[in-house]
């Protein structure tokens, strides 16, 4: 009984301590929640907003809508949405240019999660075909 | 033969032993347990003027002409999987099998955040192949003028030993033809036609896979894997195989 009471209030002071820390992620202020992935034009890169807006203290205005238009994944058909554009300063090369942030030709996993990493995303197993 | 016969037979057993065979048959044995016992004093002590062996042969001794070589500038891999993709179309690869595929790596950064590192892997085509030593029929082979573990499928009995023997998992058993498939640097369907290059990658958008003579002073594999002030290591070095699928991160 005394076990169990400690138990309770070990889990309410955990909770409420956490509580604390975490701020509330919303999406009004910090834009989706949920990563985007582009499929263009190679498999597969993740963008967070999170990351940049809630942990970074990027405004929406920042991106919104000079570099990227605030549709989902709409940058992804243009042509000169590749690398190369990224090395010139263009789209995430605006500030991934190696001052700002991490330069765009460094730290390739950083962005590029690749298939395996997409599958897990989507929660599918990455050997997905190839079991048997 | 009568009792009687046998009677009068010399007797075979030990009795008749002369000593002097007992004498020279013990000295036998204690000689040559003598020499494994002086063999193995020998080798605690420490030998001299002896050189690790790195994984990339000397210039010039390379068994093979062309050498063909696979270098994979390793952080540069991004799991994009044309490769794969490209690979699966060029050589008929089925869904439940592969040639060529990536594995993954993570490193702790500390906290919660974590390095990826994708591994493009294929046969590595050793110089001392476990599978061809194993293979009971000989239809895995080592091609003799260019050193490519490869391939006769009519001869392949399915016992897929090769695919226990294979320390880089690069074999699958092929239901279609009844036999183990495996990379065979595009020979059948590019390199014997006169294409220069695997179809992995001609697909690579990122260049991490780098094809060629490693023979040849003048071809890029050379160049990366013969550089200064670069890391040049390969799979499972210990199993003894000389792999010649190079990683490299410059």
């Amino acid at each position: 009984m005394t076990f169990g009471v400690f138990l309770l209030s070990g889990a309410m002071l955990w909770a409420s301590g956490d509580a604390l820390v975490q701020e509330e992620y919303d999406e009004d202020t910090y834009g989706p929640k949920d990563p985007i992935v582009w499929e263009k034009p190679v498999q597969a890169v993740v963008f967070t907003h999170k990351i940049h807006t809630m942990d970074a203290g990027l405004e929406c205005d920042s991106c919104h809508d000079d570099i990227f238009t605030m549709e989902a994944g709409a940058a992804a058909e243009n042509d000169d949405f590749t690398m190369a554009t990224l090395y010139d300063g263009g789209y995430c090369g605006t500030c991934h240019d190696g001052s700002t942030a991490f330069a765009s030709n460094t730290r390739c996993t950083a962005c590029h999660i690749g298939v395996r990493g997409n599958a897990r995303l989507h929660g599918e197993s990455a050997e997905g075909e190839h079991s048997e | 033969m009568k009792i009687d016969d046998l009677e009068q037979m010399e007797s075979e057993d030990l009795t008749t032993l002369p000593s002097a065979e007992r004498r020279s048959f013990l000295k036998f044995g204690l000689a040559v347990t003598g020499m494994y016992l002086g063999g193995s004093v020998l080798s605690l002590c420490s030998a001299k003027n002896v050189y690790a062996e790195g994984v990339v042969p000397e210039v010039g001794k390379y068994p093979y002409s062309p050498h063909y070589t696979m270098v994979i500038r390793e952080k540069f891999c991004i799991d994009c999987e044309r490769c794969k993709e490209a690979c699966v179309k060029t050589n008929h690869v089925p869904s439940y099998g592969f040639r060529t595929t990536i594995l993954e790596k993570r490193r702790s950064l500390g906290g919660e955040s974590f390095e990826t590192t994708f591994m493009p892997v294929l046969c590595n085509h050793c110089n001392r192949p476990p599978c061809v030593r194993v293979c009971p029929t000989t239809a895995t082979f080592k091609d003799e003028k260019t050193g490519i573990v490869r391939m006769n499928p009519p001869r392949c009995i399915g016992c897929k030993t090769c695919m226990t023997a294979c320390p880089y998992n690069a074999r699958y058993f092929k239901e279609e033809t009844r036999a183990v498939d495996k990379c065979d640097f595009c020979f059948e369907s590019r390199l014997s036609k006169g294409d220069t290059t695997t179809s992995c990658v001609e697909a690579c958008p990122a260049d991490v896979r780098v094809f060629g003579d490693l023979a040849n002073p003048k071809s890029r594999v050379y160049q990366l894997v013969h550089s200064p002030d670069t890391m040049v290591w390969v799979l499972r070095p210990e199993t003894g195989a000389m792999p010649n699928v190079f990683y490299i991160n410059s």
